[in-house]
């Protein structure tokens, strides 16, 4: 599954890069990057359902990893190509191996829940590169688990492993009536414990969690993989103008104001760098903050005097500050 | 159950209603006044779902034992709803929450908070009191006498005690 | 005993900034060097000294007595193996020389000549390792190890092997979530110390690593202070006040924790790395005397009750102010 982040220009921690080792295009449409690191050696593990976001020329795309987690030398993510998209897609299509492309360690959120006694894995078309990815490791460490699988006809990217891989625990569907009566009947039917993940088309994410609450499930049953932007945001650019020295720093999309300070000369104390700890407030005298901290209290977001420069932005191209 | 900033569980003043999402439910009373709010409870359950109502004297070990069979054989759409004192509710809660019902599946009404279970660290014995938190109960299998704490374990539903006078020079 | 002395002074977290201390969420990203003003510690996850096989035997016979110090809710397996699999090579990282690992796919060879050590087992295989992942990994890092699942949007305590707690009980706590394990502690619930916390702990991502440090006192070198054993030392804290050797008994203990989002599991890794030195060994270097004795002479008397500091804080406060 992809979705298309803004670009980020300036550099960040932890950037994994990448050369394409193989490409597979077994279905038409959907094609299958192999990475390894350039250097070789192990990758990060990562839980079943986890992305990448990978730098894809002006954009940042996030392509679930299809593999089962465990430490390995490289991971495979599946592309579909979207003729109107963005452009992020028709990039990964330009591919070929040897090519080098940098992207994040892998980010989770979506990952299975370890106390459900049955997994149901519901995805829809591309949708089914998390699912690959849950259904590897719930082979892996033994789970109980099923797939129901709707893809076009001729056009299941991974159905052949997929069938080697599930077995009888796979179904899948060439139609979407089909498809959609037998996601109902499981959502009617699993024991108690059963927790059901979707990934794919936004209507059949939709079905599934209309159909899943109409039939009692408790949203904590509830999976559906969606990227979060707000993860990921680099935030707009905005000028620091400091009141004490007269100093303006800019602060470009990307790089934090604590680290434009810092960069800037200005020392501001800090530990966490996440939000959370309280140590880098600095004081704000004109402009409104755009607070992303976990620290200020609603009041004191309200009040806007006073930000946590480790994460927060602005709301104006100004932020003026007390230092 | 709002037992947000502590693991000592608030009961709200308001009891409880029906989840109008669940398709089937098992209520469970203990004690007369346990009883009056699942007979209360079932009439409030919309018509069509599948209903059953246990009366206990309190969470003994054949009424647990019922609960946990019904739990193996719930589907996804089922909810627990248990009434009584907080002792039976709280034993009840745990043996569910063991079997892997979520919080999200039990909704409670407690009755009195009077009767507590304190399990003892340095024997592992749970004592039956009525001993307030901060108050001494004596543990029933090492004879310390126990301060009750007011930290409670879900999955044992149990108070923790402590020896209350180990820091006195005999 | 004197270059022993020294080096437990040397390699100290001594944990106070300023002269007051206030609980915070304090973290930081691990793995940096911290200076000290008798050395330094902090360049590891992990962090082996002279007490390395002495500590290990005292959990060995801590757990025989007390099997219960080790806990596992049956869905944590595959985060023990993680837990295991993670530590395991950066114990060789930190010990070479005198440990090796060997890996054979899954089939993993371990030796640790510091203890004796020699194991083969296959990751995942639960007959391979019949103590469990966690009891083996509690058996070669001094660290305890929480593992916390997360679901439901919380974490939960669900396993964890616990032989040096500072007056909690791991056998009792298992299964809490994070918010109520915290319960017991003053202050954190209104100043949002550990809500945050929680928030900050959800969102890391796999391979993150971060640290912070906490702080007690203990009288003697004794590890085991858990509730389990409260009868066993608990007159201490009352016979030490009027005992001449006070400051040779009487020990700041401070708690390296480290949490660390496991890759292949999610869940989070929270090591306990427990540090004692005596008032003696600390007043070798006075700006620790000075300091600690402010912290202490200023904690407010709730957090110093939650602490069990109370019955000898005054006698501490004046062996090092009257020095
Ligand atoms: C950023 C993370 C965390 C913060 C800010 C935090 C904060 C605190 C604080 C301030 C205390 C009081 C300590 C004292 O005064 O001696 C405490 C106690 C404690 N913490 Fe944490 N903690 C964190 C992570 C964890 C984790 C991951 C666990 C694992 C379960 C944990 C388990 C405990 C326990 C068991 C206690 C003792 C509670 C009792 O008295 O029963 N903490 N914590
Ligand atoms: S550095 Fe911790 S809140 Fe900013």
């Amino acid at each position: 599954m992809t979705a298309t982040l803004p670009a980020r220009t300036a550099a960040r921690t932890g950037v994994l890069v990448l050369a394409v080792a193989a490409v597979a295009d077994d279905v038409p449409g959907i094609r299958t990057l192999t990475l390894r690191r350039s250097e070789g050696g192990p990758l990060p593990a990562y839980p079943a359902g986890s992305h990448l976001v990978m730098d894809c020329g002006d954009r940042r795309n996030a392509y679930s990893l299809t593999g089962d987690g465990s430490p390995a030398e490289e991971y495979r993510v599946s592309v579909l190509l979207c003729p109107d998209g963005d452009g992020g897609s028709a990039f990964v299509h330009r591919l070929a191996v040897g090519d080098v492309v940098t992207a994040s360690r892998p980010r989770s959120a979506f990952a299975p829940v370890s106390t459900a006694r049955h997994h149901l894995l519901v995805a829809g078309g591309i949708g089914i590169t998390p699912m690959l990815s849950h259904a590897r490791a719930a082979v892996r460490w033994k789970r109980s688990f099923e797939l129901l699988y709707g893809h076009r006809p001729g056009a299941g990217a991974h159905l052949d492993e997929l069938r080697d891989l599930c077995g009888d625990r796979l179904a899948a569907y060439g139609s979407t009536p089909e498809m959609l009566a037998a996601v109902r009947a499981a959502l009617a039917d699993r024991p108690l414990g059963t927790h059901v993940y979707v990934c794919g088309p936004a209507p059949l994410i939709a079905f599934v969690e209309e159909t899943a609450a109409e039939l009692g499930w408790p949203a904590e049953r509830v999976h559906a993989e969606r990227f979060s932007a707000a993860d990921l945001d680099p935030g707009e650019p905005f000028t620091a103008r400091l009141a004490r020295s007269g100093t303006r720093v800019p602060v470009p999309s990307g790089t934090s104001l604590l680290s434009a300070l810092e960069e800037a000369g200005v020392a501001v104390p800090n530990l966490c760098r996440q939000g959370v700890c309280g140590e880098c407030r600095v004081p704000v005298r004109s402009g409104r903050p755009l607070h992303r901290d976990l620290y200020l209290s609603e009041a004191e977001r309200a009040a806007g005097d006073a930000v946590m420069c480790c994460v927060s932005r602005s709301v104006d191209d100004e932020l003026e500050l007390d230092l | 159950m709002g037992a947000e900033h502590t693991s000592v569980p608030r009961w709200g003043t308001e009891r409880p209603a029906p989840d109008p999402s669940a398709r089937a439910l098992l209520l469970v009373g203990f004690g007369a006044r346990g009883c009056a709010i699942t007979t209360a409870w079932a009439a409030d359950v919309p018509a069509g779902r599948a209903v059953e109502v246990l009366a206990a004297d309190d969470a003994d070990e054949a009424v647990l034992a019922v609960l946990t069979a019904r739990i193996a054989g719930a589907r996804v759409g089922w909810r627990l709803m248990l009434a009584g004192p907080e002792a039976d509710v709280l034993a009840a809660r745990a043996v569910a929450l063991r079997a892997g019902v979520l919080d999200a599946e039990i909704r409670c009404a407690v009755t009195s908070t009077e009767r507590k279970r304190v399990y003892c660290p340095h024997c592992r014995t749970t004592t039956a009191t009525t001993a307030p938190v901060a108050g001494e109960t004596p543990c029933d299998g090492c004879g310390r006498r126990l301060h009750v704490y007011a930290h409670v374990s879900r999955r044992a539903g149990a108070y923790l005690g402590f020896m209350a006078d180990a820091e006195e020079v005999a | 005993m004197t270059t022993a002395l020294s080096s437990r002074v040397a390699r100290f977290p001594f944990p106070f900034a300023t002269d007051s201390y206030r609980y915070s969420t304090n973290v930081e990203p691990a793995r940096r060097p911290v200076t000290t003003a008798a050395g330094g510690w902090g360049a590891g996850v992990l962090d082996v000294d002279d007490d390395y096989a002495a500590e290990l035997a005292e959990r060995r016979a801590v757990l025989a007595a007390d099997p219960t110090r080790c806990q596992e809710l049956p869905h944590m397996r595959v985060a023990s193996w993680d837990a295991l699999t993670t530590l395991l090579p950066e114990l060789a990282d930190t010990l070479p020389g005198t440990t090796s690992l060997d890996r054979v796919g899954d089939r993993w060879t371990w030796r640790n000549d510091r203890l004796g050590t020699a194991r083969t087992f296959t990751v995942g295989d639960d007959d391979s390792l019949p103590e469990g992942p966690l009891a083996f990994l509690g058996s070669q890092i001094q660290d305890d190890v929480v593992l916390l699942d997360q679901r439901e949007g919380a974490l939960w305590a669900d396993a964890g092997l616990v032989t040096f707690a500072a007056d909690w009980s791991m056998g009792f706590d298992v299964g809490m979530r994070f918010l109520e394990v915290h319960g017991p502690v003053p202050r954190v619930h209104e100043a949002g110390v550990v809500q945050r916390a929680e928030q900050f702990l959800m969102r890391l991502q796999p391979g993150e690593e971060y640290r912070r440090t906490n702080w007690t006192m203990t009288v003697d070198r004794r590890l085991d202070t858990s509730t389990e054993t409260y009868a066993d030392w608990g007159r201490d804290r009352r016979l030490v006040v009027d005992d001449p050797a006070l400051p040779d008994r009487l020990h700041l203990r401070v708690e390296v924790q480290h949490l660390i989002r496991l890759g292949v599991s999610n869940a989070v890794c929270f090591l306990v790395r427990t540090h004692v030195l005596s008032l003696r060994e600390l007043a070798t270097v006075p700006e620790w005397r000075q300091r600690f004795a402010a912290v202490l002479a200023e904690l407010p008397d709730d957090m110093a009750d939650y602490k069990g500091l109370t019955r000898f804080r005054g006698a501490a406060v004046d062996w090092l102010t009257s020095r």
